[in-house]
């Protein structure tokens, strides 16, 4: 399949997702920097460099919150998975607001001593031996290198040349940058807070992200027993046409098992090119189009169509009555397995 | 107070690594690139996307381009990491509550706060 790297992959759809998240940052930077100094008491107003710091800084957090929420939301529910695949941009853009809040930063308080701006900020908040005035800089610091490391490994050339495995870990750490952000703003901006609302914002969205996330975590389906042969797929009228059911086997493999042209399939969940999702993809023109990157397969073999030489492992099936199963074990990758027709 | 010495270590040593990374970015894009992975022959828009990830992973970058040039197979993902995140939200769902009712438990006027002492005698 022709698989020549593009800096991005536009599509009608990624444009308008673009649009909209550019326009909402703008939004709410511009919001804040009016709405800013009148909601200020009168009596210590803002200045401009502390309003812009501020300004970018809860921007930044609330896109890492946004970012956070979309991958249990799409878990959820299927209509949220169009934001998942171009989360990418997202992260990007996370990255680039929260370098602008360390320019800010930067520019404001360690920009006017002989010290380097960068030195100053780094010797600045060393603690002071006690809980009270524990330093959040480090923390802020964390979180910003955390971010641009996921926005420089974002291309698709990353998860192929660091291995999945590795590119994955990687990408966990946004969760560590979460906590530190928190901590972050909790002992610097909320310290300092002149009323409840940047606190309830963080509250608010500490727990929508937890809740989330946690909600999401119960709903997933548990791995079969490790003894099983057969796993339970579910009713055969459940099975979606043109689209896929995702069944967790024995040691946490998936599968994706879609019904297609009056029969059923199974192949694994892993598309060959990346990694992505099977199963969240679609029947199109009777080939499984993985959502990521547009992969397809044969429902019956788990092979690409000709000239391309990608392959997934298949996995044979049964009926028992209503009842759909799929076998424990994989089929070497492009084994057919002809589909099955329930009576 | 500033801790200048450390920060300025620090600075420098960021300052090294990323010049190491620069040197193994321009390396690995003009020698190493399109002999790991076929799919970056012909195409050049994308490389300067690739420079800051190089940059700041160069350590890691040379120890894939060292495997990948020996021709070592590429390992899938094998599963989704659902047990992995089940276990890192059950974490975190109690500790960042915790952790935020911390700091706030910190500010000046929380309970944390130390009674004041008067340092002088009273004018």
């Amino acid at each position: 399949m022709s698989v020549l790297y593009r800096p991005v992959g536009w599509t009608r759809f990624k444009i308008g997702y673009d649009v909209v998240l550019l326009g909402g940052i703008a939004l709410y930077l511009l919001a804040y920097m009016r709405l800013g100094p009148r909601l200020a008491p009168v009596t210590l107003p803002l200045d401009g460099a502390t309003l812009a710091m501020n300004a970018y800084g809860t921007c930044a957090f609330l896109l890492v919150t946004l970012a956070l929420c979309i991958g249990p939301l799409a878990r959820l529910d299927n209509r949220f998975l169009p934001l998942l695949y171009n989360r990418r941009h997202l992260g990007v853009m996370t990255a680039v607001v929260a370098t602008a809040h360390a320019r800010a930063v930067l520019g404001w308080y360690f920009a006017y001593s002989p010290a380097d701006p960068y030195v100053a900020m780094l010797g600045a908040d060393t603690g002071s031996g006690h809980l009270l005035g524990t330093p959040f800089i480090p923390f802020g610091i964390f979180s910003l290198l955390v971010l641009w490391l996921l926005a420089a490994t974002s291309h698709d050339f990353w998860l192929g040349f660091l291995t999945p495995p590795v590119w994955k870990a990687l990408h966990l750490s946004l969760y560590a940058a979460y906590a530190a952000l928190v901590l972050h703003l909790g002992l610097g901006a909320l310290q300092d807070a002149r009323g409840p609302t940047l606190a309830v914002l963080v509250a608010a969205s500490v727990a929508l992200v937890c809740g989330l996330h946690v909600a999401a975590s119960r709903r997933a389906p548990a791995a079969a027993p490790a003894s099983a042969d057969w796993v339970a797929v579910g009713r055969l009228a459940e099975l979606p046409d043109g689209r896929a059911l995702v069944v967790r086997l024995p040691g946490g493999a998936a599968v994706a098992v879609f019904r297609h042209a009056g029969g059923v399939s199974a192949l694994a969940n892993l598309c060959a090119h990346q990694n992505g999702p099977l199963g969240e993809g679609r029947v199109i023109d009777g080939l499984l189009v993985c959502p990521w990157h547009g992969y397809q397969y044969r429902p019956d073999d788990g092979c690409s169509p000709p000239p391309f030489t990608e392959r997934v492992a298949t996995y044979a099936l049964r009926a028992d009555g209503e009842n759909l199963f799929v076998a424990a074990r994989p089929n070497p990758p492009g084994t057919r397995v002809a589909p099955l027709r329930p009576a | 107070m500033t801790q200048a010495g450390p920060a300025l270590l620090l600075w420098d040593a960021a300052q090294i690594y990323a010049a190491a990374g620069g040197v193994t970015a321009l390396a690995f894009l003009a020698f190493g690139l399109t002999r790991v992975d076929p799919s970056a022959r012909g195409a050049y828009g994308f490389r300067p996307l690739l420079l800051p990830g190089l940059i700041l992973l160069w350590p890691l970058v040379l120890w894939r381009w060292a495997v990948l040039a020996r021709g070592a197979a590429r390992p899938s993902l094998g599963r989704r990491y659902a047990a992995t995140h089940r276990l890192i939200w059950t974490v975190l769902a109690v500790a960042l509550p915790l952790l935020l009712l911390g700091t706030l438990a910190l500010r000046q006027s929380g309970p944390l706060e130390a009674a004041p002492v008067r340092l002088g005698p009273a004018p």
